[in-house]
């Protein structure tokens, strides 16, 4: 070939290929587009689910956080309260306060005079609000013979008539309350004694057979102290673990057995670990069953392989160059791995930590298993005293069959949405906030 | 190719012995390594190398690619210790005392045996500290201002201390290429080692800092012994007083640099430096 047919077959040769890469461009970027726009599809479904599931969840959960109250003009009288001339503490806790709020009620509808009128009149009222009565007392002792006018809970029926749960217009028998306690209840609003308020005992106190006294701080007690046991175990448990064999131990048969068996141990069914604790902690060691404990030490054995998993693959993303900087001027092992790697690490190991430990905060099979499922009104004051969490609680009230716990397991489900909200938001700024650059 | 007679006389005699060209030995002996071999699993990595390394003498390690050069360098402050599955067989002697001795602690090992690595790799600390650090935790240092003046000496030796005195707390990681490389530079001297070794120390770096770093390392020889390898032939030529040429985990030739590169006496190392292959 001379020089000027070589130039023209690589010319013609150039515009060849020119005319074939032009030729499948739009193919190319057909496919491009097909793949971003399913990409886009699989966005908008996720998060319209998502968006559903809050929605419906916010929609259950709102009228939870308000309840009905009925305000009555309670006569503290001392003929009731004090028979025998004597009110100390003893007397005081015993006394008669469901007899005030009757009498104040009766005498708000004296037309009502039947035995089983009266009954189902009273029925109006929550069986928590002469508890109301006398806790009012208890705070201001000289109400003693005045009259205040006291707003007390309705009953969980009378909630969800106005929140409006209830047709008035059904038949009677497929209602809960009769024709004569709607009329009561229409003249009780009519004279603005009919109220919906906040509800502060949903936040304040602990679970309740009755709707309108049932709160999650019991079980929201409980999740601390678990949380509490939990976290105080597994996170140095687990970055020791982590560090050991990452930074320190010899790679062999044992070590790769443990890490075997590490990574087995994560994908464990929960509820293993449960009959794991059952047998183990409570059997064997004898330690107190229900309790935020022994709850504590099965979600520590749960969260540990995550938290260890996490933790090896942070210290396994700090780059080498820096261990050989540290070991080059003669840091020993420990120095370089406390000085330098760990420090480097650390975002990545508390995200895992956090991310685990949201994970345990969320965890209800195991604890089912230990117990944590008894029906306790007291809140936990202690990591020994029986108690609950939160999604126990919650799958508690899931199972009752009261309408009041329609909406209040959806309020549960929030609270504990948002304390894994927080606790995640807290992982990323604790990985923005040590995060450094190298 | 002018004397095909001599070629061939040196190339069968590689063949036959299979031994270095040259002569191993140094004056004013600091670093004496005898029947060197390293293993990476079942790979032999280096095979049977003896080289002596003296005194304030600049030793250069050129080579192809995979020839085992920044091993051996590696080997000489037991670097290779962190490696998983390396093994090192043979004798290296600082100053008499035999480095591989199972009793030997590491720790005043590599502050006696300093190491620059090929990527500039500061620690993510302040300029300051990234100094500061080795005399710190060596407990050379007894009060601030000593550490001080540690710090300012070090950096000035390293000729990066104009460039930085008034930011001295801004991170090392936010310097320049060369001035990283300078930094990690003062960083090793701050311990005050006897020996130096690194590890293609100017391979991310533009020409102008690496005629610093040259002129560094130059005026460093009159304190330190330094052991540098290299790609580049020219700066091979440039600092070193020796130069030692690997091939395939073999130490092929030793001699003065001037010897090497004007008058190489094996073929391969002739074939290296002509620019037939690497």
């Amino acid at each position: 070939m001379n020089k000027s047919k070589e130039d023209t077959y690589i010319r013609s040769e150039g515009a060849r290929t020119h005319a074939i890469v032009r030729a499948g461009l739009a193919k190319r970027r057909a496919a491009e587009m097909r793949f971003r726009l399913y990409g886009l599809i699989s966005i908008v479904v996720g998060l319209s689910f998502l968006v559903i599931l809050f929605g419906n969840i916010f929609s259950h959960a709102w009228p939870a956080f308000q309840q009905t109250y009925v305000a009555l003009d309670v006569k503290f009288d001392e003929a009731v309260l004090v028979p025998d001339a004597r009110f100390d503490a003893g007397t005081q806790a015993s006394a008669d306060y469901p007899a005030l709020l009757k009498r104040s009620l009766y005498a708000l509808f004296p037309e009502v005079t039947d035995r089983q009128e009266k009954r189902s009149l009273y029925g109006l009222l929550s069986s928590g609000a002469a508890h109301e009565v006398q806790k009012r007392l208890q705070e201001k002792p000289d109400l003693l013979g005045k009259t205040e006018r006291i707003w007390v809970p309705a009953d969980d029926d009378v909630d969800m008539f106005t929140k409006g749960a209830m047709d008035r217009n059904a038949e009677e028998g497929d209602r809960r309350l009769a024709d004569s306690q709607l009329a009561w209840l229409d003249k009780l609003r009519a004279d603005g004694r009919l109220e919906k308020h906040f509800n502060m005992t949903f936040f304040t106190a602990g679970d309740s057979r009755e709707p309108e006294l049932a709160g999650v701080w019991g079980a929201v007690m409980g999740s601390f102290f678990t949380l509490l046991v939990t976290m105080t175990l597994s996170l140095p448990l687990g970055i020791a673990t982590a560090v050991y064999l990452e930074e320190f131990a010899p790679r062999n048969r044992w070590t790769d057995i443990i890490e075997v068996n590490i990574n087995n141990l994560a994908a464990v069914p929960s509820i293993v670990f449960g009959l794991l604790g059952l047998s183990v902690f409570i059997n064997f060691f004898g330690l107190p069953r229900s309790s935020p404990m022994v709850g504590g030490l099965v979600l520590t054995l749960m969260t540990l392989p995550v938290i260890i998993i996490a933790s090896r693959s942070a210290l396994k993303s700090v780059p080498p160059s820096i261990r050989e900087a540290a070991l080059g001027v003669g840091a020993s092992q420990m120095q370089t791995v406390f000085h330098h790697v760990l420090p480097l690490a650390m975002p990545g190991m508390l995200t895992g930590a956090i991310i685990g430990m949201a994970r345990a905060l969320g965890e209800s099979a195991p604890l089912l298993m230990i117990g944590m499922v008894a029906f306790i009104v007291d809140i936990p004051g202690s990591m020994a005293e029986p108690s609950t969490v939160l999604p126990v609680q919650i799958y508690l009230w899931a199972d009752s069959s009261e309408r009041g716990f329609v909406e209040r397991t959806s309020a549960a489900i929030l609270v504990l949405m948002a304390f894994l909200i927080l606790m995640n938001g807290l992982a990323v700024y604790l990985r923005k906030r040590f995060e450094r650059r190298w | 190719m002018k004397n095909p007679e001599k070629t061939e006389t040196k190339a069968s005699f590689a063949r036959e012995h299979d031994m270095t060209v040259g002569e191993i030995g140094a004056a004013n002996l600091r670093i004496q390594c005898r029947g060197i071999n390293v293993y990476y699993g079942e790979k032999h990595a280096i095979h049977n190398v003896s080289l002596d390394i003296g005194r304030n003498e600049v030793i250069a390690l050129i080579g192809p690619s995979g020839c085992g050069k920044s091993t051996f360098l590696r080997c000489l402050n037991r670097m290779n210790d962190t490696i998983v599955g390396c093994r090192v067989s043979g004798e290296i002697t600082l100053d008499g005392q035999n480095i591989y001795d199972s009793n030997l602690d590491v720790v005043p090992l590599r502050a006696q045996v300093g190491m620059v690595f090929q990527k500039p790799n500061p620690f993510p600390k302040s300029i300051f500290e990234n100094v500061a650090y080795g005399p710190r935790i060596h407990g050379l240092v007894a009060s601030k201002a000593e550490l001080e003046e540690i710090v300012e000496g070090s950096l000035r030796r390293a000729g990066l201390w104009d460039e930085v005195k008034d930011y001295l707390l801004h991170p090392g990681t936010g310097l320049s290429g060369g001035q990283q490389q300078r930094l990690c530079i003062a960083r090793t001297i701050a311990v005050n080692p006897e020996v130096i070794l690194m590890d293609e120390p100017c391979s991310a770096l533009d020409p102008i800092a690496t005629a610093k770093i040259e002129q560094l390392i130059d005026e460093l020889r009159n304190h330190y012994t330094i052991a540098i390898v290299t790609h580049s032939m020219q700066q091979a030529a440039r600092v070193s007083q020796r130069t030692a040429y690997f091939h395939l985990g073999k130490l092929i030739e030793v001699g003065d640099t001037a010897q090497i590169f004007t008058n190489p006496k094996h073929q391969l190392t002739e074939d290296y430096i002509t620019g037939r292959f690497g």
